[in-house]
């Protein structure tokens, strides 16, 4: 019985896993007009996993979301805004939401 | 070819190559991205561009552009292709800077000549921006059989408030420039205010004598 409840359990945990989005921020250098952000959102939307994309001038900030299963790896990410022209100083992995990132740039607090 | 011939023809070229200064702040706008820009300046030049940027640091496309001479009743229309590259680029922490370089081909046509002349086309920027301060410097010649003639043009740019993606940007520019031949004696001054939001560009203003210029271009 331990056995099969060990079983269910890191089935369960690997659903979890495998479901949970994820949120990556990226500082950027070079980041000072409107068209810089356009680019790079066209850029990071073209992949498939992204669900979101916030770009934050006044924060230098650059952060993606992605679909529910789906990962985009940081190697990848940093590829994609270096063929756009931008420098990446910094990659993390966020603990919030996308919503959560856009209402703190909002307020203020990077 | 007369005196007059050629200064008129020299005058159209520097509007040709001159005024479109106002135009894109940056010669690539981002990869992947397709720019076109409609340019009215002054009552002497009309100009239709299509860029395609398949890198951050190439921009290939064309144009069609007609001049009417504010020295005569000369016009010249010219037909052109162009390759723009960003030679140098520096990203820092809160700005950007950039070398940009270019060369293109063109066909001209106009009423102080028979036929249609190849024109050759090649030039260099020079940028410095940040959110709040923008600033450059951009030379470009302009030649065929006929003529060959320079301009450089030096803009420097105050934004009153630090823009972001998502909310308007203001800028106020005050352009500089000065012609290699007798087009004009001294430098023409220009004031002009910028505004951009997402993919959307509008430049306006006056130069030193009254005379308008109007800009608008789309990235998309």
């Amino acid at each position: 019985m331990k056995i099969i409840q060990a079983i269910f359990a890191a089935l369960a945990l690997s659903v979890a896993a495998t479901s949970s989005a994820a949120t990556i921020e990226m500082d950027v250098n070079g980041l000072v007009c409107a068209f810089c952000a356009q680019g790079i959102e066209k850029k990071l939307r073209a992949y498939p996993a992204t669900a979101d994309v916030v770009v934050s001038l006044e924060a230098r900030l650059v952060a993606v979301s992605t679909k529910e299963g789906e990962d985009i790896a940081d190697d990848e990410l940093k590829r994609a805004l270096t063929d756009a022209g931008y420098t990446v100083k910094g990659i993390r992995r966020a603990d919030e939401s996308l919503d959560a990132v856009r209402a703190r740039l909002k307020e203020g607090s990077h | 070819m007369n005196h007059s011939i050629r200064a008129a023809l020299a005058a159209c070229a520097a509007l040709a190559w001159g005024a479109p200064s106002i135009a894109p702040a940056k010669p690539i706008a981002f990869a992947n991205g397709t720019t076109v820009m409609t340019e009215y300046g002054a009552g002497t030049m009309l100009e239709g561009q299509a860029f395609y940027a398949p890198y951050y640091w190439l921009s290939i496309g064309g144009g069609h552009v007609r001049f009417d001479s504010d020295l005569d009743k000369s016009h010249l229309e010219i037909t052109y292709v162009r390759a723009n590259y960003l030679a140098k680029r520096w990203n820092l922490p809160s700005a950007q800077a950039n070398v940009f370089v270019w060369g293109g081909l063109g066909s001209a046509e106009g009423n102080t000549f028979g036929g249609a002349r190849l024109a050759r086309n090649a030039g260099v920027q020079l940028d410095y921006e940040t959110r709040r301060i923008y600033a450059s410097m951009k030379s470009d010649l302009w030649e065929t059989r006929e003529f060959s003639q320079r301009v450089d043009t030096l803009q420097l740019g105050f934004a009153p408030y630090a823009h972001d993606y998502s909310t308007l940007a203001t800028w106020f520019v005050i352009q500089a420039r000065d012609y290699s031949s007798r087009i004009r004696h001294g430098v023409e001054w220009a004031a002009l205010i910028r505004l951009f939001k997402g993919g959307a560009w509008l430049d306006a203003g006056l130069t030193a004598d009254g005379k308008p210029q109007v800009m608008a271009m789309f990235n998309f």
